[in-house]
C-alpha cells in the first residue's frame, strides 16, 4: 500500500434495529493523512457508522476496512489500528490525569517505561502536560476533550476517530482543537471527524461526507460538494447605481430568477438572487441585463460553504421523504441530488421511519 | 404546601415510574403471602389469639424489613441526581426557597413510602379479622412506628443526597446510616446490659432511634434477637420522639446546605506531593505510610491493568484506605472479644462467636454489594465501557481484574476480622474444628455476594439500580429464611426450617456455633453444596453476559 492509499474504505456499509434503517449503504474511501468530516443532523447514522468502524457494533451487511483489516472479523487488530474518541468523555472517578492515561497504556499493552515517556508525548502534543495531575473528573470539558486525544493516541494508531471533538468549547479551545487536528493529520494520521459545527469542520477537513437519514447524500473535497449543490447558489449583482434596481429586480425575473429569491438592497446598489443554473446557463441574464441598459459593476457568485451545502442536501432529502411519502417518484430528486464524490452510495431515496441512534 | 410544584413533580414522576408500581405490586405480593403462610389450614379457632399474633408477629417484621430497605432509595437519590442533570442549579434559581424545595422533595418521598405502607393494609386487615390483635394496641402503634422510621430515614437518605456527587454513592452511604440507626444503635446495650454506670444508661438511650424495639414491643416476640433490646417500659413512644428530633435535626442540616455553595465548588487543583517544599515531603512521609498525593508509578507488567483501575477509581479503594480499613476491623474484632468477655460473666464462648460471625455476616453482606454492584454498570452508566471495549483486553481479563478487586478487598477485611477467632480459640481451644468451618461459610458468603452483585451489575445501566436490586435479594435470602425461622414452631416443622435455612450461609455459621435456636438444625454440608453451585452458576452467567457486552451490538 503506498502512503497516500487509501486507509479506511466502506463497501455498501448498512446497519439495521429491526425496521429502521440506521445506515443505508454507506461507501466511502479515505486516505492517509487526509481529514474526513462527517456530517449531518443528529440521528443521521454518523454515530452508527463511526461504532462499526471501531468495532464497538455490528454492521447488518455490507463490510468496512481500515488498512485492509476486516472491523468485524479482526477487532482485536483494528483496536490497535484506530484511536476512538466518543462523544462521552467517559471518566474515572478518583482518577488523576496521568493515572487515567497510564490505566488505558496498560490496557494497550505498553510496557511500563515506554508507557511513561509516550504518556509525556501525548500530554506535549495535547498541550496537556499542566493538567497531568488534575482530578479527570474535575476538569473542564476542553480540557477534558483534550485528555480525551490524548488517551486515542497513546497507542500511536494509525486512525483517529472522534465524535464531536469540538462540541461543547469555547471559541479559543475550538482554535486549539482545530490546530491540534491539523497537526495530527501533517504527522499522517488518518482522521474521521464528525461535528454540528460546519464553519469549524470546512477549515481542517480534506473531504466531506455528508449522511442524512441514513443515507450518504454527498461525497466528496468541500470544493465538490459546495460545487455539485450550486441550485442554491446567491449570485451577486452590483450596479453603478441604485437608479435603475427596480428596473434590473424586473429583467432578472424576466430572465426566468424566481421572483421570490431576489432581494435588492437600494444601499448597497446590489440585487442578489439564488439560481441552481450552470455558468453557461447565467451568461444569457447578464446579457439581458447589460442589454436593457443596466448598468452591472460586477456579477458574481457568492461563494457557497459547508453551511448552505448541507442544508441544500438536507432540505432537498426531506422533500425526496415527503414526495416519496406521498407517493411521488423519488427517482427525479435523486437524480438532482446525486452524490457528488468519486464513491457515493447508490441508494434508493428512502428513508428510516425514526430517528438514528446518534 | 399542596401548591408546591416540586411535590407534584415528584409526584407524577413517582405515578409514571413502572418501576414503582412494580415495587408497589411486589410489597403487596409479599405482605400476602406472609399472612398466608402462617395463615390457618383447619377449622378450629383459636381463641386466645396467639395463632392471630403469630401471623401479625411475620408480616410485621417483613413490612418493616421493606420499609427500611425501600424507604431511604427515593430521598436518597433525589438530590444528587437533580445536581448531576443540572436541573437543581434551575430550582435554586426559581422563585422557590429551599424550604419549599426541601419540603417538596420530602413530601414527595414521604408519599411514596405511604403508598408502600398503604398496599400492606389488605394483608394486617387480615391479620386484624383473625382476632388476637388490637387496632389500638397493635396495628396504630406499629404503623406510627414506621412512619416515623420512614420520616428518620427519609430525612437522612435527603441530607445524604446533599453530601454525595453520584447516585450509587448516596445509597451506599444512606444504607449505611440507615444500618446505623435501625441496627448498630443497639449494639452498645446488648454488649454493655448487667454493667452499671453512665455508659450503660447511654446505651439504653441510645437504642431509643432504633425502631426495632418498638416493634418487638409491639408483637411482642420472644426469640434470642430480642436479648436485651426490650429493657424497659414506654419504648414505642421514646422511639417516636427520638424520630422526631432526629428528623429535625437531619431536616436543619440538610436545609443548611441546600443553597448555592452545593454548586459553588471549586474543583481540585491536583496538589502533589512531589511537587510540594522538602519540608511537607517529609512531614507527609511521617504521616503516612502510603502517602494518597504522591504520584504513582505505572501500573506493573503483572498487575491486571483493570484490577488498578478499579482500586484507584474506589473512593475508598486506595491503599491507605484499606491500611486503615484493615486496621480499623482488627480493632474492632479484638475490641469485641474483650468487651463481650469481660462484660458478662455469664456469656459463654458461643455468645462471643454468635456476636462476632453476626457482625463478620453483616459486614459482608452490606459491604460487599456496595463495591460489587457497580462493576459493570458503573462503567456503562459513565461510558468508560464503550473505551473498554475499544481495547486489546480480552473479555477475561476485564472480568479478572474486576473481580480480584474486590476479592482482595474482602480478604483483607476478612483476615482483619479474624483476631476475635484467636481469642476463642484461646478460651476454649475444642473450638478450633467449628471455627474452620465458620471461616469456610464466611469465605462463601463472600464469593457468593460478589458473584450475585457483579451478575446483577453486568444487567443494568444505573448503579442505583443494581444496589437495590443486589440488597433486595440478600435480603430475601438472609432475612426472608430467618423469618421462616422465626416460626419455627408453628406452622413450620423442623424440616421446612432447616431447608429454608440451607440456603442462608449465616444461619450455616450459627449452627457450626452452636448458637441457641440454630444448633439443632444440620445446615452442613449442604450449605456449602448449594452456596457453591449458585456461585458457579452466577459466574457462569456473568462470563457469559459480560462476554455478550464486549462483541458489537
Amino acid at each position: 500500500m503506498s502512503d497516500a492509499g487509501p486507509v479506511l474504505v466502506t463497501e455498501n456499509l448498512t446497519k439495521k434495529y429491526g425496521e429502521f434503517t440506521a445506515l443505508d449503504n454507506l461507501s466511502i474511501t479515505v486516505n492517509r493523512g487526509q481529514i474526513l468530516g462527517f456530517i449531518g443532523h443528529n440521528g443521521a447514522g454518523k454515530t452508527t457508522a463511526i461504532r462499526i468502524l471501531v468495532g464497538l457494533a455490528r454492521p447488518t451487511s455490507g463490510r468496512a476496512t481500515i488498512t485492509g483489516v476486516d472491523c468485524l472479523r479482526d477487532s482485536h487488530k483494528i483496536k490497535k489500528l484506530v484511536g476512538y474518541m466518543p462523544d462521552r468523555f467517559g471518566s474515572y472517578e478518583n482518577m488523576r490525569v496521568r493515572e487515567y492515561l497510564d490505566f488505558f497504556g496498560a490496557a494497550f499493552g505498553i510496557r511500563r517505561k515506554q508507557r511513561r515517556t509516550r504518556i509525556d508525548e501525548v500530554l506535549e502534543l495535547t498541550n496537556a502536560a499542566w493538567m497531568q495531575d488534575r482530578y479527570v473528573e474535575a476538569l473542564s470539558h476542553g480540557m477534558q476533550q483534550r485528555i480525551g486525544i490524548a488517551r486515542t493516541l497513546l497507542h500511536d494508531p494509525e486512525v483517529l476517530i472522534l465524535d464531536e471533538p469540538a462540541n461543547g468549547l469555547d471559541p479559543e479551545a475550538r482554535l486549539e482543537m482545530r490546530s491540534l487536528l491539523l497537526k495530527l493529520a501533517s504527522l499522517g494520521k488518518t482522521l474521521i471527524v464528525t461535528s454540528h459545527i460546519l464553519p469549524e469542520l470546512s477549515r481542517i477537513c480534506d473531504q466531506v461526507a455528508i449522511l442524512h437519514r441514513g443515507q450518504l447524500k454527498a461525497f466528496g473535497s468541500l470544493e465538490e460538494i459546495t460545487r455539485q449543490f450550486r441550485q442554491n447558489r446567491m449570485i451577486e449583482v452590483q450596479l453603478a447605481g441604485a437608479e435603475k434596481i427596480d428596473e434590473t429586480v424586473e429583467v432578472l425575473a424576466a430572465s426566468g430568477a424566481d421572483r421570490s429569491s431576489i432581494v435588492p438592497s437600494s444601499t448597497e446598489a446590489i440585487v442578489r438572487f439564488r439560481s441552481d443554473r450552470s455558468e453557461d446557463e447565467l451568461g444569457p441574464v447578464l446579457a439581458a441585463l447589460v442589454t436593457s441598459g443596466i448598468p452591472v459593476t460586477q456579477f458574481r457568485e457568492v461563494a457557497g460553504d459547508l453551511e448552505e451545502a448541507f442544508l441544500s442536501v438536507t432540505r432537498s432529502g426531506d422533500a425526496a421523504a415527503d414526495a416519496a411519502a406521498e407517493g411521488a417518484s423519488p427517482k427525479k430528486l435523486d437524480g438532482e441530488l446525486a452524490p457528488a464524490g468519486k464513491s457515493a452510495g447508490k441508494s434508493s431515496g428512502k428513508s428510516g421511519p425514526g430517528e438514528a441512534r446518534d | 404546601m399542596l401548591s408546591n410544584p416540586i411535590i407534584h413533580k415528584e409526584f407524577i414522576g413517582l405515578m409514571r415510574s413502572v418501576r414503582f408500581h412494580g415495587m408497589l405490586a411486589a410489597v403487596a405480593f409479599v405482605t400476602i403471602v406472609l399472612v398466608m403462610i402462617r395463615w390457618p389450614s383447619d377449622g378450629l379457632i383459636d381463641r386466645s389469639g396467639d395463632r392471630a399474633r403469630e401471623v401479625f408477629a411475620i408480616f410485621a417484621f417483613g413490612l418493616a424489613a421493606l420499609v427500611t430497605l425501600l424507604s431511604p432509595v427515593t430521598p436518597a437519590t433525589s438530590i444528587v441526581v437533580e445536581k448531576r442533570k443540572g436541573t437543581l442549579a434551575l430550582l435554586l434559581n426559581s422563585n422557590l426557597s429551599p424550604v419549599s424545595i426541601y419540603l417538596g422533595k420530602l413530601a414527595g418521598s414521604l408519599s411514596a413510602i405511604l403508598f408502600l405502607l398503604l398496599v400492606s393494609t389488605p394483608a394486617v386487615t387480615a391479620c386484624y379479622a383473625m382476632g388476637g390483635i388490637s387496632f389500638t394496641s397493635h396495628v396504630l402503634p406499629f404503623y406510627l412506628v414506621l412512619t416515623a422510621a420512614s420520616l428518620q430515614y427519609a430525612t437522612l437518605g435527603l441530607l445524604v443526597s446533599t453530601l454525595t456527587a453520584s447516585t450509587d454513592s448516596a445509597l451506599r452511604v444512606t444504607f449505611g446510616g440507615v444500618l446505623g440507626l435501625s441496627v448498630l444503635v443497639l449494639a452498645p446495650n446488648y454488649f454493655l446490659q448487667g454493667i452499671e454506670g453512665p455508659l450503660s444508661g447511654l446505651a439504653v438511650q441510645l437504642q431509643a432511634l432504633s425502631p426495632m424495639p418498638s416493634i418487638i414491643e409491639i408483637v411482642g416476640t420472644g426469640s434470642i434477637g430480642n436479648q436485651g433490646l426490650v429493657t424497659e417500659s414506654g419504648v414505642i413512644l421514646k422511639f417516636l420522639i427520638a424520630a422526631a428530633l432526629t428528623s429535625v435535626v437531619l431536616a436543619a442540616a440538610t436545609l443548611r446546605r441546600l443553597n448555592w455553595r452545593l454548586l459553588d465548588q471549586s474543583r481540585s487543583q491536583g496538589v502533589i506531593t512531589d511537587d510540594q517544599t522538602l519540608g511537607v515531603r517529609t512531614a507527609r512521609r511521617l504521616f503516612f505510610l502510603v502517602d494518597p498525593q504522591r504520584r504513582k508509578a505505572g501500573i506493573g507488567f503483572f498487575l491486571n491493568p483493570v484490577m488498578v483501575k478499579e482500586f484507584r477509581c474506589r473512593q475508598f479503594g486506595r491503599f491507605h484506605w484499606l491500611m486503615r480499613l484493615v486496621a480499623g476491623c482488627a480493632v474492632v474484632s479484638l475490641g469485641l472479644a474483650c468487651v463481650t468477655t469481660m462484660g458478662s460473666e455469664e456469656w459463654g464462648v458461643e455468645t462471643i462467636g454468635t456476636i462476632i460471625v453476626i457482625l463478620q455476616m453483616a459486614l459482608i453482606l452490606l459491604f460487599t454489594p456496595g463495591i460489587s454492584a457497580g462493576l459493570i454498570s458503573t462503567e456503562r452508566e459513565s461510558g468508560g465501557w464503550d473505551l473498554l471495549r475499544t481495547t486489546p483486553l480480552s473479555t477475561g481479563s476485564i472480568l479478572r481484574g474486576k473481580l480480584m478487586s474486590v476479592f482482595w478487598t474482602l480478604l483483607l477485611i476478612l483476615c482483619a476480622t479474624l483476631p476475635g477467632y484467636w481469642v476463642m480459640i484461646w478460651i476454649k481451644p475444642v473450638l478450633e474444628d467449628q471455627i474452620r468451618q465458620v471461616v469456610v461459610c464466611l469465605v462463601l458468603t463472600s464469593v457468593f455476594t460478589i458473584l450475585l452483585s457483579a451478575t446483577v451489575s453486568s444487567f443494568f445501566t444505573r448503579t442505583a439500580a443494581a444496589t437495590v436490586t443486589t440488597y433486595s435479594i440478600l435480603l430475601a435470602m438472609y432475612a426472608g429464611t430467618i423469618l421462616i425461622w422465626l416460626g419455627r414452631d408453628a406452622p413450620f416443622g423442623y424440616s421446612t426450617v432447616n431447608s429454608a435455612l440451607t440456603i442462608n450461609t449465616l444461619a450455616a455459621a450459627l449452627s457450626i456455633i452452636e448458637t441457641p435456636g440454630f444448633s439443632e438444625y444440620g445446615l452442613i454440608p449442604a450449605n456449602w453444596w448449594f452456596t457453591g453451585v449458585v456461585s458457579g452458576i452466577f459466574l457462569c452467567i456473568l462470563t457469559a453476559q459480560t462476554w455478550r457486552l464486549t462483541r458489537p451490538t
